[in-house]
């Protein structure tokens, strides 16, 4: 991994340029440091104001060996953080300490404020890409039709009179059409029958959708976005909901497993689609709830002592019965499935929803459909001169897939105890 | 003259009884119970009319319809920093030590969420591994919701500094009074206790510390410490025993019972050289039943009867006459003890100090000490000193005792005449978990923890050091007695420190011993009792002749001593022998209460009434005693249970039963005199048959017919059927298609009736483990009992075909009399569970398919499917189906009774199987949720179950190892070689089930 940020820090970096600086700055230096606010270490906004270019170059590569040198400055820098360690950057050439000093003059340029939209009129722009299929349309040629109806019958009226007979009345017509209906049997028959039977799906539906919560999708105490986590940002599921691998709950991350990460990340820097700065450079108020749940003060950047820490509450949004057993690490550890496979596309979700139906039929439809993976030793290791399971499968089942059903994962006892 | 004859169906109708009168007004005898069904004590007089009726269930439907639509929210909260050590979802298992003032067992303890739920024998093999029931049963007393809270000062609330102020202001007054100053606890076998102790004698020269137990062994202790120098029992090794003679001493049920039945089993492997057990004694102990020969005696003759042997054995005792048949019997057995000798273990029970003596002699001449008892490793377990207790109450009642600080025991209800006493402490504080009888009287009470919330460590035994850790945090605002009496000599240490000190200075790792539960150390050379000092002390006892009129002799059932009381799994844990449930009884011989006019009667819906009686020992009366009609009991001798009758433990236990220690017998035994009461008693039986009528459903060999025949076929025949083909197997013919049991795993239990013991710790694991309901006194005398294990106990008739055809009796005749268990019958337990059959009778008849065949050889129960119809109980032949009759945990007809009914209660739930709700069937899974784990655990390291690699609740529980469970298609798994075993058959086999649990007959060496 360092190697990687090494090689890569080599080769982006050919000449000095802020844009190049900027790269580096996010690679090698953005964990701890921040242009406008102390975080590990201090603020490199004015950096360049503050000290000379060489004393920076000599830093930066290597401060340890700096710092032996005996410079009193170095030595009072390390002595005001306390001794935080900063690391060594001996694949840094020149030119990229150089360019990382550009970046921090420059600062990340801003977008100009003229050139986005007004909101309003972004709604107004989008409205009409989306109408293609408006109800709006389906309703005009509906009336359109209906004139169209009349304009008919006036005509067909007009006809008759021509032709010397009476005109009819709109209304004695369909008293006639709806007698001669009423009068057929057969009709009447297939229309109770179709009348019936529409019923009796509509009470159907309604039943079997009792108790699915399909799409439940509430609102968290924190508007954490999984797009943005495991989307954007690409953290593997298991970072944070580690437990998955090993228990029967998935487990939700407890607040210090956030503050990994969130120690530094305090959303500060997010920029909207328009480049403008979120939250207008401060802490993220949604960030700010797992400090106040924690107890982190992120001035001092400390944990305040004796706080009384207050768990966050989210909502479970999976609500299997108790009468069902479901183990997480059968299914992720064992059985080798993909999160997504009953969640979803979590990391396209801005708000996490139930995507699954999580049915009875649901789950042994994919016992059913699902092949075990008989090369875990559980089921290819042979123990005390028995036959492997793998091998009593295949005498069984041949040539067919073993699937989870095959070796009794539609048996009640395996979910329900 | 036509016909003037009365046909009548039973003696009961012929004397026109009371039951055969009501059988004739209603012979359906029960109306169906409907206002306790909808729960409501007063809707029976309740003015509620047809019409708001039909208002409340058009009502309460469309609000269930409305509700069914929305899903509540729940909330899921984790922790915010949560400990590296926990997974939720996933147990942690910590060593410690089971003690409760009585027992002492090194377990290891499971928790789930920082729960503790289970404990379990642990693997490491420190002293007396392994549970009894009470062990089991120990997790629910940590959530006793009647546990004390807070302290008290004066019965107002307190807090800690204020006890602690006031307890050293009384302690410095007594000094410079110059009144005792007295700290009364059960026997001390903590090193770092004894040193907390220790300093406070250095700081207060007033200062006492008595010890009490409270089933006394305070005479045998005088009696070894008489003879060793050391105030401690010996241990017992039966490893190195051949013939066990026990005069009434219930070795398999007692405080060290683990390490001794673990021993008696493996000693009692069916083949030559198998160790032989004769019990001597009045009441039907659970060691007695399991006795290859029992003779019954009273305990008057015990001590004539060890004289006699020693004198046949060459020693020199004082001699008493004897019973005829009783000297002839025990002429018998001074020759196999002659030809057993330094093979041999006498042991007594009671605490009668010239029994012990004469037993200590008798092991001596045998040549015992130091092979089979073993006075060079004591046991520490015991320490009480009854004299010393005596002197305490003289002290008290003369107000010599300034202070007194109870720790931990129970005095006032332990010994009859301390609520007297304690009155003249001038300050008293009760440590205790409880507002107990002994709390209620004391000027302040505050709470202790529970062994499971403590830090403390223990010298058991010579030689053995351990460790008790915490595994939750205290639930209750408890100090441990270790911090207070530091408090009060000035050492501020918490108690994990004082321990870790005391660890250290033995040169322990810490981290190693905590891990293991403890470690071996060394004791020091302890000299053994010499055997002619133990003569010459039995030599110059003067012995009275056994007396004549009736004795009582006091005994433990699961409740032990009674410092559980207030646990339902204990008290709704049928007594193995008698089979009944939430009581203390007089067990009476059969003759006796003929003779006295005793009775017991079955009604006509099943349930057991019996008289009641009024026993007087010496001044001391305990009236309305029910008594319960014992087969076996020695005539003229009546038992009755320690541990009951209860007033301050909380709702469970108070009310139940008669306190044994009302009688203030120390001895544990004595005169008594016995009239009968009025008024019939109600008990609660799990059991009414006694015997098996003639039926092979517990087989039985002697061991001589064993040896001689191992291929089993003369006592083990297995049924045959004539079919088309010809003689087939129970297993061959069969009317369904076989399941595929090769494929997969094929789990089989095998259950060695040798080795059981019936000691029923099994069912109080399987209780713990499976969340089995507590349902009630009132719902087991209506047969409603919920166990999923249960352990059947037969007796012996003397009735058989044989002597049927022999003498001639007819059918009838014949098996009203084999209904009648003998005087003096054998005994036998045979733990019964789901049998999981492989053609199981119950899954034909299921509407719904609710009861289902896996192809691991299990019968699947799915409670959600289960509509209740019962066909497959009633289709049971092994009738193991319980019946959820009510909603157990909200029903407030069973709030007093089922822990689950609050907060603390249900913690100790086990969050992996499903709460049964009403209207379900029920029945033992195979701890299904443990296969289903263990199957998951091999596949995450993607290695196969190795063979024992886990194990199912009872089979872990037992001590005996009398449970074994595996998987058949591994071919060197236990429970395959089990299964081939020449003594394995299966129960009703005839009946063509093809059960997946088979039993070993049991091999009696008589």
């Amino acid at each position: 991994m360092l190697l990687a940020i090494s090689i890569l820090s080599i080769t982006a970096a050919a000449e000095v340029s802020a844009d190049a600086g900027k790269k580096l700055f996010k690679a090698n230096c953005a964990s701890c440091h921040k242009l406008d606010k102390k975080l590990i270490g201090p603020a490199l906004g004015d950096v360049t104001q503050r000290r000379t270019e060489e004393w920076l170059l000599k830093w930066i590569r290597n401060n340890a060996e700096f710092r032996a040198s005996g410079d009193a400055d170095a030595n009072a820098l390390f002595a005001e953080y306390k001794g935080s360690i900063m690391q060594a950057f001996p694949a840094l050439t020149d030119d990229d300490i150089k360019s990382i000093l550009a970046y921090t003059v420059e600062g990340d340029k801003k977008a100009a404020p003229a050139a986005a939209p007004a909101p309003g009129a972004d709604a107004a722009a989008q409205a009409p890409a989306e109408g293609g299929n408006s109800p709006w349309l389906i309703y005009i040629l509906g009336a359109f039709l209906l004139v169209n109806l009349v304009l008919l019958f006036r005509v067909r009226n007009t006809l008759k009179q021509i032709n010397g007979e009476n005109p009819t009345n709109l209304l004695e017509d369909v008293d006639f059409i709806t007698r001669v209906l009423i009068a057929n049997k057969r009709f009447m028959t297939f229309l109770t029958v179709v009348l019936a039977l529409g019923f009796l799906y509509a009470i159907y539906s309604f039943l079997m959708g009792i108790g699915i919560e399909k799409d439940y999708q509430p609102v968290q105490p924190i508007a954490f976005s999984h797009k943005i986590h495991a989307g954007e940002n690409g953290v593997d599921c298991n970072y944070c909901h580690s437990s998955a691998r090993h228990s029967k709950h998935s487990g939700i991350p407890a607040a210090n497993v956030c503050m990994n990460c969130h120690m530094y990340i305090d959303g500060s820097e997010v920029v909207d689609a328009s480049g403008n700065l979120k939250y207008g450079g401060e802490r993220s108020p949604e960030i700010q709830k797992i400090y106040a749940a924690i107890g982190w003060d992120p001035e001092e950047r400390v944990y305040m002592e004796g706080y009384e820490q207050k768990p966050i509450q989210w909502i479970r949004i999976h609500n299997l019965p108790d009468l069902a057993y479901f183990n997480h690490a059968q299914h992720v550890n064992a059985g080798k499935v993909e999160c997504q496979t009953c969640h979803g596309p979590v990391q396209e979700m801005e708000v996490a929803y139930q995507y699954s139906e999580l049915t009875m039929g649901w789950c042994i439809n994919c016992h059913r459909e699902t092949e075990i993976k008989g090369e875990n030793g559980y089921y290819a290791g042979a123990i005390d001169g028995s036959a492997s399971i793998s091998d009593r499968l295949v005498d069984r089942f041949h040539e067919e897939k073993i699937t989870v059903a095959n070796i009794g994962g539609l048996e009640c006892g395996k979910c329900h105890y | 003259m036509a016909s003037n004859k009365v046909y009548w169906k039973s003696f009961d109708q012929l004397a026109n009884t009371e039951v055969s009168q009501r059988l004739a007004e209603n012979e359906f005898a029960q109306d169906i119970p409907v206002d306790v069904f909808l729960s409501e004590a007063s809707s029976s007089d309740s003015a509620t009319s047809r019409r708001d009726f039909l208002k409340f269930l058009g009502f309460s439907t469309a609000a269930a319809t409305l509700a069914a639509c929305e899903q509540p929210i729940i909330e899921s909260v984790p922790y915010v920093v949560q400990p590296d050590t926990l997974t939720p979802g996933v147990p942690s298992f910590y060593s410690t030590v089971y003690t409760d003032g009585q027992d002492y067992a090194s377990v290891l303890v499971k928790t789930r969420e920082g729960r503790p739920i289970k404990l379990e024998p642990g693997d490491s093999a420190r002293f007396n591994r392994g549970t009894n029931a009470r062990a089991q049963a120990s997790v629910l007393s940590l959530y006793d919701s009647a546990r004390l809270r807070e302290p008290s000062l004066g019965k107002k609330n307190s807090d800690w500094p204020s006890m602690l102020i006031a307890l050293k202001k009384s302690a410095d007054q007594s000094r410079a009074e110059g009144t005792q100053f007295v700290l009364l606890t059960s026997s001390v076998f903590s090193p770092s206790l004894q040193a907390a102790i220790e300093r406070i004698r250095q700081g207060y020269a007033n200062f006492q510390h008595v010890e009490f137990d409270a089933v006394s062994q305070s005479n045998t202790l005088d009696v070894w410490e008489s003879l060793t120098g050391v105030r401690a029992l010996p241990s017992i090794d039966l490893t190195a025993t051949s013939l066990v003679l026990s005069f009434g001493s219930d070795f398999l049920a007692s405080s060290m019972a683990q390490q001794v039945s673990s021993d008696y089993a493996a000693r009692r492997k069916p083949g030559s050289g198998m160790l032989r057990h004769v019990e001597l004694e009045s009441n039907l102990s659970l060691t007695g039943s399991n006795a290859d020969k029992r003779i019954k005696i009273k305990p008057s003759e015990v001590s004539a009867s060890l004289a006699y042997l020693i004198n046949q054995l060459g020693g020199s005792a004082p001699s008493v006459g004897l019973r005829g048949d009783l000297s002839k019997a025990l002429q018998s057995l001074a020759g196999e003890m002659k030809s057993a000798k330094g093979k041999t273990l006498v042991l007594v029970g009671g605490d009668d100090a010239n029994q012990a003596r004469l037993a200590a002699a008798l092991n001596g001449l045998l040549g015992s000490f130091g092979t089979t008892l073993r006075s060079d490793k004591p046991v520490y377990i015991r320490r009480g000193n009854e004299s010393r207790l005596a002197n305490l109450m003289a002290d008290l009642s003369a107000k010599r005792v300034g202070t007194l600080l109870v720790a931990g025991t129970n005095p006032v209800y332990f010994r009859a005449d301390f609520s007297k006493a304690i009155a003249g402490a001038k300050f008293s504080m009760a440590l205790t978990d409880r507002l107990d009888e002994t709390a209620m009287l004391c000027t302040a009470a505050a709470p202790i923890p529970h062994f499971l919330e403590a830090w403390a460590d223990y010298r058991p035994a010579a030689g053995e050091y351990s460790i008790a850790q915490p595994t939750i945090k205290n639930l209750f605002n408890s100090m441990p007695l270790l911090e207070v009496l530091g408090s009060l000599s000035g050492d501020l240490r918490s108690a994990k420190d004082q321990v870790a000190a005391s660890a250290a200075s033995l040169g322990l790792d810490w981290i190693k011993t905590l891990h293991d539960g403890g470690s071996t150390v060394s004791s020091g050379a302890i000299s053994g009792a010499p055997a002619a000092a133990a003569m010459a002390m039995a030599a110059s006892i003067k012995l009275a002749k056994p007396s004549e009129g009736l004795e009582i002799a006091l005994y433990e059932n699961a409740l032990g001593a009674g410092f559980q009381a207030n646990n339902p799994w204990l008290q709704e844990l049928p007594d193995p022998i008698t089979r009944l449930t939430w009581d203390n009884y007089l067990t009476m011989a059969a003759s006796d209460a003929l003779a006295m006019g005793f009775e017991n009667e079955t009604n006509s819906d099943g349930s057991l009434d019996g008289s009641y009686a009024n026993i007087k020992v010496g001044k001391r009366l305990l009236e309305n005693v029910p008594v319960f009609i014992q087969p076996g009991q020695t005539a003229g001798t009546v038992g009755l249970a320690y541990g009951y009758g209860r007033s301050a433990a909380g709702k469970v236990a108070d009310g139940g039963g008669v306190s044994a220690y009302a009688l203030g017998i120390l001895t544990g035994s004595a005169k008594v005199e016995i009239s009968k009461a009025e008024g019939m008693h109600e008990f609660a039986t799990v059991q009414l048959g006694h015997t098996m009528m003639g039926r092979r459903i517990v087989n039985e060999v002697n061991l001589n017919d064993f040896v001689s025949d191992p291929s089993g076929a003369s006592w083990n025949e297995k049924p045959t059927f004539h079919t088309i083909d010809g003689l087939k197997s129970a297993e061959e013919a069969n009317l369904w298609a076989n399941h595929d049991h090769e494929t997969m795993h094929m789990w089989n239990m095998s259950i060695d009736l040798t080795s059981c013991t019936g000691c029923a710790a099994c069912v109080v694991a399987c209780n713990a483990e499976n969340n089995v309901p507590v349902v009630g006194k009132e719902e087991i005398r209506n047969l409603r009992d919920m166990h999923w294990l249960r352990i059947d106990r037969y007796y012996s008739s003397d009735m058989s075909k044989d002597r049927a055809a022999e003498e001639n009796i007819g059918g009838i005749e014949m098996y009203a009399q084999m209904e009648e268990p003998s005087e003096s019958p054998m005994v036998v337990f045979q733990p019964v569970m789901c049998q999981h059959c492989n053609h199981a009778p119950c899954e034909t008849v299921c509407p719904v398919g609710a009861t289902v065949h896996s192809r691991e050889g299990l019968n699947h129960m799915a409670y959600n499917r289960c509509i209740g119809t019962r066909y497959c109980a009633n289709n049971c032949p092994y009738k193991v189906r319980r019946f959820n009759w009510f909603n157990y945990i909200t029903n407030e007809q069973f709030a007093d009774v089922n822990p689950s009914q609050d907060d603390f209660g249900r913690m100790v739930l086990n969050p992996d199987v499903t709460v049964r709700s009403r209207g379900v069937m029920e029945k033992c899974s195979m701890c299904i949720q443990r296969v289903q784990y263990a199957k998951l655990e091999a596949k995450k390291v993607g290695q196969p179950i190795p063979d024992g690699a886990f194990t199912v609740a009872c089979a872990e529980a037992c001590s005996t190892g009398a449970i074994t469970f595996g998987d058949v298609n591994n071919a060197k798994s236990a429970v395959r070689s089990a299964k081939s075993d020449a003594r394995a058959y299966h129960l009703l086999e005839e009946v063509g089930t093809q059960p997946s649990v088979f039993y070993l007959t049991k091999v009696r060496n008589a």
